[in-house]
């Protein structure tokens, strides 16, 4: 799992490349520390480029979304493959994650 | 001061020794602190003892397996007297005669030992290097005894004193860090010494390490050489310091080979007293010794991972057991359906479940949850939740509270990434069939005429966000129609190609098998994963339960209404 971070004036963007799947949640897990341990309170989650995710990656992000939620920030998610939204509509995540196709959107949601 | 005694032996390879029994408790076993070692299968590590009280000496059996015999009769505790026969174990591959000194005849005219030999002077004689050999056989077919590591090392340093002659020896091997370590000394009397005690010359171990090679150094007082200037502090006359060489067994052969330059530790011998003792022979069976000492440690050193191992694997398979138990497979079958369920774990535990209860208003409660992760940590949070499930159906809480009650619990009681994906179903003996579906792979429902509907109520997983509401839907099942519930190591199992098995594929394999029992139905797609995956590690828990309504009696259909309570 690669995950590269840039920003947008008070959102930190995480641009996740890679399976999200078990052992590599941990990597988003540690990121996601980090940032809310900087100051950061809105983080979106770019996973354009996740083509699959597993019950562990479902985990890492919702431990980063409690993570963030925690520090009163918001975790929000943007682009999913078709089979993440599929995963995040069968575990019923979609009504707790926020979901976004395109990126200024999502932004300007914070 | 004892009374003047010695044991004359005659070992299997037909070698003459004899030990003069100076204590009061002279030890016989196969462990290597015994004063005599005997190393035979027969004999037990504590053998036996040579016991010397009231001026006279006993022969007593410490407990063993085989028994003590003289002259040819079994014994527990016994006086010995002049020339008196001593079997260990039985058998009489080794000859022990009792001998006191002070009787009149020592040995009969037949015998091929004399005293001269026993208290022979230093120097190298053919019958020595002879007695050597056979020692150095015996060490040979003793490290194939199942012997404790600190026997495998007592027995590599005796071993090394006795063949060189030496006064003391010590072995040392290469730690984690890879530095020297020292493991045990012993002196030629086989009595343990201490490391911080063991005063020997560094600069020959170092560079035996180092090198990878035999050091000898003998009579030190006239070497000159500044890079031994220890062994010249230590007053010491001769010393051999041997490599102990990394050994494997090439498995699949059974040929075996020698990584030269890997040195796993030392075998170190010394003499302070004679001078120049250590013989060509002896240097080149001290070789050897070490070549065996080094398969032994490495034999130790397997078993002992093998012996970790197969503690780990009881472990694994006695948690699988509980598992099995809590995971039934047979069901009592209520009238009304037939219900057939399987889980394969794809490590020893799961961390799916399932269950069938029958409820005190004589409805059913069908579930089946999948926790997140795999292995032991998900196998235990398993278990709990159906433990928590059963009760909560027991205090006959509505399905949606249920869920919530569970959500709860598991929020709190749970790490913060594990969440858990349950279907749970009651089923009435009307057929009424309330689901809930705490985000889990929709079940599949297939009607007696092929139609297909996915059970699936949007709810959220359980165990990751605490208030959280849950839907719960009914439907109305009719004789013939199919539910099958399933966890997602079945749609998600992939090939050698790659693809996953997929829910298209589940659901036509479903429609195919309507007219099959639940039974029948759960074994052919159980038997169609596999087989689809044939070849490749199972990737998750592959867990299924498959139902199918009776037809119903008409009967038993017509009084329905009255007899039975709705829930």
């Amino acid at each position: 799992m690669e995950i590269n971070l840039r920003t947008s004036g008070t959102v930190t963007i995480l641009d996740l490349k890679g399976n999200l799947t078990i052992g590599t949640e941990e990597e988003l897990n540690r990121v996601i520390t980090q940032v809310v341990t900087d100051g950061q309170k809105y983080v979106l989650v770019n996973m354009a480029e996740v083509p699959f995710i597993d019950s562990s990656g479902i985990g890492g992000l919702i431990k980063s979304f409690g993570r963030v939620k925690g520090e009163g920030g918001k975790l929000k998610l943007l682009n999913p493959t078709h089979t993440a939204r599929q995963l995040l509509s069968i575990t019923g995540l979609l009504s707790v994650f926020e979901t976004f196709d395109d990126e200024a959107t999502a932004l300007s949601s914070f | 001061m004892q009374k003047p005694a010695l044991l004359k032996i005659v070992d299997q390879f037909g070698v003459n020794k004899s030990m003069r029994l100076e204590k009061r408790v002279f030890t016989i076993g196969r462990r290597p602190e015994n004063d005599l070692v005997l190393l035979s299968s027969g004999v037990s590590r504590d053998h036996g003892a040579i016991v010397y009280d009231d001026d006279r000496y006993y022969l007593v059996d410490k407990g063993s397996k085989s028994g003590l015999y003289v002259n040819g009769q079994p014994i527990t505790r016994c006086e010995l007297h002049h020339l008196d026969k001593i079997a260990v174990g039985g058998h009489d591959d080794c000859q022990i005669e009792f001998i006191e000194e002070s009787s009149s005849v020592i040995f009969s005219s037949s015998e091929s030992l004399n005293l001269s030999q026993i208290e022979s002077t230093p120097g190298i004689s053919a019958n020595e290097e002879l007695q050597r050999l056979a020692r150095y056989v015996e060490i040979n077919q003793a490290f194939k005894f199942s012997l404790t590591p600190d026997d495998v090392l007592c027995l590599i340093v005796d071993a090394a004193i006795e063949m060189a002659k030496a006064e003391r020896g010590c072995l040392l091997l290469k730690n984690e860090a890879g530095q020297l370590e020292f493991k045990i000394a012993r002196d030629s009397k086989r009595n343990l010494l201490s490391g911080a005690d063991f005063q020997m010359s560094q600069t020959v171990v170092a560079e035996t390490f180092k090198e990878n090679r035999t050091v000898v150094v003998t009579d030190c007082l006239e070497d000159n050489q500044g890079a031994r200037q220890s062994v010249y502090n230590l007053n010491l006359r001769s010393i051999v310091c041997v490599p102990l060489r990394h050994f494997r067994m090439n498995e699949t052969t059974g040929a075996t080979s020698i990584l030269k330059h890997d040195t796993i530790g030392v075998l170190y011998v010394d003499s302070r007293l004679t001078r120049g003792t250590f013989s060509k022979s002896s240097l080149t069976l001290l070789e050897s010794l070490a070549f065996e000492a080094s398969k032994s440690l490495e034999s130790v050193r397997l078993m002992q991972e093998e012996q970790g191992k197969k503690r780990l694997e009881h472990e694994f398979a006695t948690a699988r057991e509980v598992q099995v138990a809590l995971l039934p497979t047979s069901f009592v079958q209520p009238a009304h359906f037939e219900v057939a369920a399987h889980s394969i774990p794809c490590r020893y535990v799961g961390g799916d479940f399932y269950d069938l209860l029958t409820l005190e208003d004589g409805r059913s409660a069908l579930l089946l949850g999948d926790v997140s992760g795999k292995g032991i940590s998900a196998a235990l949070l398993a278990s709990m939740a159906q433990g928590i499930i059963q009760a909560l159906f027991d205090s006959q809480l509505s399905l949606s509270a249920l869920l919530t009650s569970l959500n709860r619990v598991l929020v709190r009681k749970s790490d913060s990434n594990r969440f858990i994906t349950l279907f749970c179903a009651l089923i009435d003996p009307d057929g009424t069939f309330t689901f809930a579906n705490a985000g889990h792979n929709p079940a599949i429902l297939v009607r007696a005429d092929r139609k297909t509907e996915l059970l699936s109520t949007g709810s959220m997983l359980l165990g990751a966000f605490e208030d959280v509401k849950y839907q719960t839907q009914q439907t109305k099942l009719g004789p013939g129609d199919v539910v099958v519930t399933f966890s997602d190591g079945v749609t998600e199992a992939v090939n050698a190609a790659n693809q996953m098995f997929g829910d298209m594929r589940l659901e036509q394999l479903v429609k195919d098998s309507i007219g099959l029992s639940a039974k029948e139905i759960k074994d052919r797609i159980e038997q169609e994963v596999l087989t689809f995956t044939r070849g490749l590690p199972q990737g998750d828990d592959i867990t299924l339960i498959a139902l199918k309504m009776r037809d119903v009696d008409p009967f038993a259909a017509t009084l329905a209404p009255s007899l039975m309570p709705r829930g």
